[in-house]
């Protein structure tokens, strides 16, 4: 299903058309995948031919950025602006996957975002499922995307 | 004389980029007027008067669609264009939104370049 291919080519085109940050895909992680070191969640369910929650994790000063440079202006604290910031990028990205998805005749429903922060947390995948990360590099740091899914 | 635009988002995110897309777009309006739902929505085209309406399709209270529904039935807002603009734009949902009138539909992400060819003609 390439999963990792259409995350990237999304999370690419949404950086390139409304956030306005240079943007570099790193390999998709291998370990670690559990204690990320972010502060900023933002996650929204897919459900359909399968079921899967994707998120962006971030550390403060990588969500910063994102929302404030999405929103034209500097955030200095992990408010309301920055979440629905990240929000509005989980339900963008979840709609790019779809679309290249339906191209393929996968057909999936959205959910409404879900954000959270906190200075500590780990995120974890059921067992059973599957897990991507991908991380972008951008130049104040590093941020991930994360898909976990099963195949209904 | 200017036009009003009334930019429909349950994000308060999304609005405040909708509405630089539009000044980056070349797009002179008065007024940019916001709601957060379809019934806010409804509430702003009775007290005002909007030229043309930008909505997303997925929010809480009251949908794109159900807005569009409840909007074709008021004879003194129904002939107001909507463009529809969200991360649903398959097919099958910009059809339903093209029989409750909706004039056109933009996917996000988006250009101002989009948002210009698209609103344009109904201006």
């Amino acid at each position: 299903m390439e999963f990792a291919q259409k995350i990237s080519a999304t999370t690419e085109e949404i950086f390139a058309t409304m956030i306005f940050l240079d943007l570099a895909v790193a390999e998709p992680l291998t370990q670690g995948k559990e204690d990320l070191g972010c502060h900023i969640s933002a996650m929204i369910g897919l459900s359909g031919d399968f079921n899967a929650l994707l998120g962006i994790h971030c550390p403060a000063e990588v969500g910063l950025a994102i929302g404030g440079a999405m929103l034209g202006m500097d955030l200095d604290e992990i408010d309301d602006d920055t979440k629905d910031a990240l929000g509005e990028i989980t339900n963008m990205l979840a709609g790019g996957l779809k679309e290249a998805f339906a191209a393929e005749g996968t057909n999936l429903l959205l959910a409404i975002p879900t954000t959270i922060s906190g200075s500590s947390y780990k995120i974890s995948a059921p067992s059973g499922s599957n897990r991507i990360i991908i991380p972008f590099d951008l130049e104040v740091g590093r941020f991930y995307i994360d898909l976990k899914y099963s195949l209904s | 004389m200017g036009k009003t635009v009334l930019i429909v988002d349950d994000s308060n995110t999304m609005r405040k980029i909708v509405s630089r897309a539009l000044r980056q777009a070349g797009i002179d309006f008065d007024e940019i007027l916001e709601a957060g739902d379809g019934q806010e929505a409804l509430d702003v085209l009775g007290a005002n008067s909007v030229d043309v309406v930008l909505s997303d399709i997925n929010m809480p209270n009251m949908t794109g669609l159900e807005f569009l529904k409840a909007k074709s039935e008021d004879d003194a807002i129904k002939d107001i264009p909507v463009v529809m603009i969200s991360t649903e734009t398959g097919a099958d949902i910009i059809d339903q939104a093209k029989a409750l009138g909706a004039k056109g539909a933009v996917k996000k992400p988006f250009t101002p370049d989009l948002i210009n060819d698209t609103l344009g003609p109904l201006l």
